[in-house]
């Protein structure tokens, strides 16, 4: 071991390694301290899964075989008499997470990307006429069956003309940071206010209760955050080495995927696990939007505390220890790829 | 090895300008770089010689004129079609590729077969040394061999032209000189069309064939090595070549002399009245007993520095610097004379900066 100057002693905490034997209990003791507190709701959850309703009602009992008998009666009742209820959901919540995932880290990836490397510069006006039009098209076609090829067609006829009358002479540029704040700030409005709009939306499209409405508004509410992370990730790489890999006669896809995926596997990982979790625990637009095919997880343990027996504390016990078990092996396989030091080497000595 | 060399190339820049918004940042660059040349493009930070060596590359856009390499116009062309190549002061390697990889990748975008690809690797990596670490990771790697690793993937695909920025700056100053000789020697026979941007104009004259002195976005004085260092264009090529710097005095030009305050020399061909400065280099000059030289001034210090000593002169405000023997010892009542010959003075006129086409006489 090599002796610590003046300064490493002063200023950069010890090792653990290097502690004498009394501070390291202290430091053990402490974060001993620390990971019962963070681990006994989980302990918590795990043994009332197997306490009876006398046990849970009757005052709080700690460790099973002493305090009380241990049963799988409630996990009987989820895995074996209403097993098919619990299996959907479980497969519902696999299939609409992982895929919502899948969808919105792609495009999000992309789209932060290009926000980070391309200048834009739309103009606002046309932007808004765009839009305005677009929502007028919606509103005959859909709600006043004005015939779809007429509507299009004026649509785009008005849209040219008023581009060229309006936006030619009017012009308020979006810059690249005016188009992620627009992007980003779609998250910030709470999910309550879209959620009527959402359900009439695939009401009328009569895609109520699938798994493929499910999956797109979910990537379509998750989008904003995965541009926001990624954006902030592909900004700290150094321009060298994607404009070394277009000297090296690389177009801007290959890039994209020889260069600056590899060196955002810990933003993509870290992101990609956020996403995750944030689809397998959403409940509001599930709730919305699945009446019984579709069903999710987070809707099943809501459904334990509705029924006309009162609220089944064992049963929603075990549907939670069930569902933190993929979110802790995403954590675990993922990990990994979460840690610092990837760029080390890139540039300078 | 003779597979590596391609045909040189020459490359023609006309009227290039680089504007960004109001703020005039190349104006109006010609350079004819020959085929097989090594130039290098000179001058202190910020004076539009990366931005020019970026235009060329094709990572920024040129605002107006032309560039050609071969004779095919590129002015418009993305820099993946210009046939570069491009070291960057930062090596730009990628970190998560292997040796082998980071070389290899030219080829790799370009689709071709991979033994093929093997070969070309080894046999780049081999021209810098380089084929025994093919499996490392830049992280890995020290500084001097991350360069190395960088100058291979410039060369494997034979590029018309090489691009190299500010490649040495990042190295400790003996691995420097090292890695300047290599430079030179591969260039010289890849016989590849060369430009190199540096602000160190020692690096700028051990390297070059012609140097192009830049300043403000403006080119100062194209020539070789030798001609920007003995016939300097202005005030400011004259400034910028040589270490120590020219000394440089500022006087008028009365009737048939330069009139410097407290001494008088002899000159011919200025207009009575222009502000003239005198140049001289530190090299060309002597220090000299009190009242015998040009002028008289104070001794400020003088420093030993093994093959020579260093004698700092004063006069006013003004600081020049004398080259002397190593053995040599200075006056010790702090008052000397500095002189030189008539022939290596320079002159320039103060106010434009430009080289006077007139020269002290011998009186």
């Amino acid at each position: 071991m090599t002796e610590r100057t003046l300064y490493q002693r002063l200023f950069e905490p010890p090792r653990i390694n290097q502690m004498a034997i009394g501070t390291k209990v202290v430091v053990y003791g402490l974060l001993l301290i620390w990971s019962a507190v963070v681990l006994f709701p989980i302990y918590w959850l795990l043994i009332t899964s197997v306490k009876s309703a006398a046990d849970v009602n009757g005052g709080p009992v700690y460790i099973p075989f002493v305090d009380f008998t241990p049963s799988l009666h409630a996990w009987r009742e989820l895995f074996v008499v209403d097993y098919e209820d619990t299996l959907r959901a479980y497969f519902n919540s696999i299939i609409i997470s992982l895929a919502a995932t899948l969808l919105s880290t792609l495009i999000g990836s992309m789209a932060a990307y290009a926000l980070a490397r391309v200048k834009y510069a739309p103009n606002l006006v046309t932007v808004l006429i765009f839009a305005i039009l677009m929502i007028i098209t919606f509103v005959s076609i859909g709600i006043y069956g004005v015939d779809w090829r007429l509507v299009i067609a004026s649509a785009l006829a008005v849209f040219f003309f008023l581009m060229k009358a309006v936006s030619s002479r009017v012009k308020i540029p979006l810059k690249n940071g005016d188009i992620l704040f627009w992007m980003i700030s779609q998250r910030i409005l709470a999910p309550i206010v879209v959620v009527v709009p959402i359900y009439m939306m695939f009401q009328t499209v009569r895609m109520l209760d699938t798994h493929l409405a499910i999956i797109l508004t979910y990537a379509v509410v998750n989008l904003p955050i995965v541009v926001w992370l990624m954006y902030d990730f592909f900004t700290s790489i150094p321009r060298d080495l994607e404009e070394s890999a277009q000297l090296d006669g690389a177009t801007m896809f290959m890039t994209f995927r020889e260069v600056v995926l590899p060196l955002s596997k810990a933003g993509l990982a870290a992101t990609t696990l956020l996403v995750m979790i944030l689809s397998w625990n959403e409940y509001l637009l599930a709730l919305f939007l699945s009446t019984a095919k579709a069903q999710t997880m987070p809707i099943l343990v809501a459904a334990m505390n509705a029924g006309e027996r009162g609220i089944l504390w064992w049963s929603m016990s075990a549907v939670i220890v069930v569902m933190i078990i993929p979110v802790v092996f995403m954590a675990v396989v993922l990990q990994r790829y979460i840690s610092k030091g990837i760029l080390l080497g890139a540039v300078k000595g | 090895m003779s597979e590596l060399a391609s045909d040189a190339k020459r490359l023609t820049i006309s009227g290039m300008n680089k504007y960004y918004g109001a703020f005039h940042a190349v104006k109006d660059l010609n350079i004819e770089v020959e085929p097989g040349e090594f130039l290098v493009l000179l001058g202190p930070s910020g004076c539009g010689k990366s931005t020019a060596l970026r235009m060329i590359a094709g990572l920024e856009e040129i605002s107006s004129g032309s560039l050609t390499l071969g004779g095919r116009d590129l002015t418009d062309v993305l820099p993946k079609y210009r046939d570069i190549a491009m070291v960057f002061q930062s090596y730009a390697l990628y970190p998560h590729k292997t040796v082998a990889e980071n070389i290899g990748f030219p080829l790799k975008v370009a689709k071709v077969e991979k033994d093929l690809m093997e070969r070309a690797v080894y046999e780049a990596a081999s021209q810098v040394h380089m084929e025994g670490l093919l499996d490392r990771f830049p992280r890995q790697l020290s500084g001097g061999q991350r360069q190395r690793v960088a100058l291979a993937r410039a060369i494997i695909r034979r590029p018309a032209c090489f691009l190299m920025d500010e490649p040495l700056s990042n190295l400790d100053a003996k691995l420097r000189g090292a890695m300047r000789a290599e430079l030179k020697h591969m260039q010289k026979s890849l016989g590849v069309t060369t430009i190199y941007v540096t602000h160190d104009q020692i690096e700028a004259m051990t390297l070059a064939h012609r140097v192009a002195i830049m300043k403000d976005g403006i080119l100062q004085q194209l020539g070789t090595p030798a001609q920007v260092y003995s016939d300097p264009a202005n005030l400011f090529v004259a400034g910028f070549m040589g270490s120590p710097p020219m000394n440089f005095i500022e006087g008028v030009a009365g009737r048939g002399t330069l009139d410097l305050g407290d001494a008088q020399l002899p000159l011919s061909g200025v207009a009575e009245g222009t502000k003239v400065t005198l140049g001289f280099r530190p090299e060309d000059s002597q220090v000299m007993d009190a009242g015998s030289g040009r002028f008289d001034a104070d001794v400020f210090t003088s420093e030993m520095t093994g093959d020579l000593t260093l004698v700092t002169l004063r006069r006013g405000e003004t600081h020049m610097t004398i080259k002397m023997p190593k053995d040599y010892e200075a006056p010790s009542d702090d008052r000397a004379a500095i002189g030189f010959e008539a022939a290596q003075a320079y002159l320039f006129d103060t106010d434009t900066g430009a080289r006077l086409d007139a020269s002290l006489t011998e009186g």
